[in-house]
């Protein structure tokens, strides 16, 4: 763990922000907290959705709406969040918070995946779902929430490791 | 709600007494000091300003300091110490004896006390 994180702190995103002025981690930081909460703001809906609430709207009208901001919300909370990484990511050593965050987050991308090949997910805009169908949605809505949840919290308790 | 308010109310009181930030929960209440040569200069990067000392025993400490734009207006930049000075250092070290962490509120080096959080011990 210590060389990839010693590895990672000797990019050239690493010298970047240790060299760019005392407010830089802080601004990166906060756009960090825009993306994240854009993310789960706008995927959480969805798993609720998933889950079973508000089974008035349409599946496929309030996916093509959250799906954008969620994935710019990941996007900018990937690249910020690799920037303050990078900064003195050898000071994470050890800190046991990164080692839940991280798989947390691969599964959270992995469970979109499943939900991208699920014959219900794909057929949400042309037809009724059965039982089952809104059942499997549901287990992939709940797992999402967990991960995104559990990756949420144990990067607030990086800071406090 | 009212009652809901008040709760609220009450645990973001709480809260306030303690220092402006997170992460002292780790850390003594006590206050110590800790006199070493620089082997890390000041670093005003990342969420807190940082540098390392060596004490006379050959520990090197991690200290902690404000974030890096108070850290700077009080007076400490990154050129003002090199390499190898000699600093003493004035704060709440870890709870474990064996970490030589130190988050500090104050640092005399040259002669000239830096107070980067004023009015707080």
């Amino acid at each position: 763990m210590r060389e990839i994180l010693q590895w990672i702190e000797a990019t050239s995103l690493g010298h970047l922000m240790r060299e760019s002025g005392p407010w830089t981690y802080a601004l990166v930081n906060t756009a960090h907290i825009l993306g994240v909460s854009s993310l789960f703001g706008s995927i959480l809906v969805l798993d609720l959705r998933l889950l079973g609430c508000w089974t008035r709207v349409r599946l496929a009208d309030l996916a093509s709406a959250v799906t954008p901001v969620a994935a710019t919300g990941f996007a900018i909370a990937i690249a910020t969040g690799s920037a303050m990484l990078a900064t003195k990511a050898t000071a994470y050593v050890g800190n046991p918070f990164l080692l839940i965050k991280f798989p947390a987050i691969a599964l959270g991308l992995i469970n979109v995946g499943v939900l991208k090949v699920t014959p219900a997910w794909k057929a949400r805009a042309t037809r009724e779902l059965s039982r089952g169908e809104q059942r499997q949605l549901a287990v992939i809505g709940g797992i999402s929430l967990a991960c995104w949840l559990t990756a949420i919290t144990c990067g607030r308790m990086i800071a406090f490791w | 709600m009212k009652k809901v308010a008040t709760l609220v109310a009450v645990f973001m009181m709480s809260a306030l007494p303690a220092f402006a930030h997170h992460g002292w929960g780790g850390n003594e209440d006590k206050l110590s000091n800790v006199t070493g040569t620089v082997t890390t200069g000041v670093s005003l990067a990342g969420p807190h300003a940082t540098m390392k000392i060596k004490d006379a025993e050959g520990h090197i400490w991690d200290v902690t300091m404000a974030p890096p734009n108070r850290t700077q207006e009080a007076g400490v930049t990154e050129k003002l110490i090199p390499v190898g000075s000699t600093v003493m250092v004035h704060g709440h070290r870890n709870k474990n004896q064996k970490t030589y962490e130190i988050k500090v509120t104050k640092l005399t080096y040259n002669g000239k006390l830096y107070d980067v959080y004023p009015g707080m011990d």
